[in-house]
């Protein structure tokens, strides 16, 4: 089984989609090519993934969906001559509740059939915007479920529906976790704190709710 | 009625303030860099959008006339959906039960949105509509997906 990697993320191979791919490969016997959306040429990558049996694609979720250079990416792909070819998805985000990246799952396992592949699934993993700069510890159980997420992977060409399933939760925010999350983000504390910490590493802090697109006198 | 209009199909012509015409327009990509966000807040590392984000926050209703291309929105489209950070602040609420970026101005717009193209299936125009509609749900704009007749589009 030949599988092409395809990352597309807009940061190429300095964000958290990179580190999810090189998780997802660590404990496979055999090498496996990476291409970069980013970074090469859209045409070049739809014609090219024709050679492989399997294709996966990896990406951050940008406004409840793909990120353009990936939806670019599949306006150049046609569907595969041959049956057999199977195509899955893993897609990670910020917000930590993986449901927002449903309208995406729908999408692509429509997009898959229609392009003549067998739908492998999509790995879904919420609050993953800090991953690339936490501490190894705090991953430790992410980079766990992906390794073995990989390995099934390279023995049965299928996604393992049980570490999908882990990985996915929470889907939804329980009432109370929202409302205890909306009080930590009254008080400053909470997700908060990250933004503002990097504000202040910027000297952007004062800055921060800045409206720089309308006329100060109107607003 | 301010408007603006962004275009990628079509040729019934709109009084409007702003035109983006995303045939002739290729909007630059997103580049996940965050400037937007933390060092330079509400301002994107590029300017191509500018004069676009100042008419569109004037405006009280945006008219956007959409492809269908894979049965989703255009890589274009969904590039300058991408490129619409700048105009909402990283901080999260929760107060609606679940994530939601808050407003970093006082209002937005009204969207009306128009497409054209074909779907395999009523699921796959389902996912079109709910996708847009989820989309301006989070950018804080009340937004309707019309059929185009004449009448609709009379100012």
């Amino acid at each position: 089984m030949r599988t092409l990697i395809i990352n597309g993320s807009p940061k190429s191979k300095n964000g958290n989609t990179e580190i999810f791919i090189k998780k997802f490969l660590k404990e496979m016997k055999a090498p496996h090519e990476i291409c970069y959306a980013a970074n090469e040429d859209k045409l070049q990558i739809a014609n090219y993934m024709k050679q492989f049996d399997t294709v996966i694609v990896a990406m951050p979720l940008y406004i409840h969906a793909m990120p353009g250079i990936v939806m670019k990416l599949i306006e150049c792909m046609e569907p595969a001559q041959d049956c057999g070819k199977s195509m899955g998805f893993i897609v990670q985000s910020g917000f930590m509740e993986s449901v927002h990246s449903k309208y995406l799952e729908r999408y692509l396992s429509s997009l898959t059939k229609q392009l003549n592949y067998t739908y492998l699934g999509t790995v879904i993993r919420g609050g993953s915007a800090g991953i690339y700069m936490m501490p190894e510890k705090m991953n430790k159980r992410l980079f766990k479920q992906l390794s073995t997420l990989g390995e099934y992977f390279e023995r049965k060409g299928t996604f393992n529906m049980e570490t999908v399933e882990e990985m996915a939760k929470p889907c939804k925010l329980s009432k109370g976790k929202s409302k205890l999350l909306q009080l930590l983000s009254g008080i400053g504390l909470g997700d908060n704190m990250f933004w503002n910490m990097m504000l202040k590493k910027n000297n952007a802090i004062n800055e921060k709710l800045d409206r720089p697109f309308v006329d100060k006198l109107s607003d | 009625m301010k408007k603006v209009v962004i275009r990628e199909f079509g040729e019934i012509e709109i009084p409007c303030k702003y035109k983006l015409d995303l045939n002739k327009t290729r909007v630059k990509d997103c580049t996940g860099c965050w400037s937007c966000w933390l060092k330079t807040p509400g301002r994107c590392i590029y300017n191509d959008l500018d004069e676009f984000y100042k008419a569109y926050l004037d405006a009280e209703k945006v008219v956007i006339f959409a492809k269908v291309s894979q049965g989703f929105i255009s890589g274009n489209l969904k590039t300058l959906f991408d490129r619409m950070i700048p105009l909402f602040l990283p901080y999260i609420s929760y107060k609606t039960g679940e994530s939601m970026h808050l407003p970093r101005y006082e209002k937005y717009p009204d969207i009306e949105v128009y497409y054209q193209g074909e779907f395999a299936s009523i699921e796959d125009k389902k996912i079109y509509e709910d996708y847009i509609y989820r989309t301006f749900y989070q950018f804080y704009s009340k937004c309707e997906i019309k059929t185009i007749t004449q009448s609709s589009l009379e100012v």
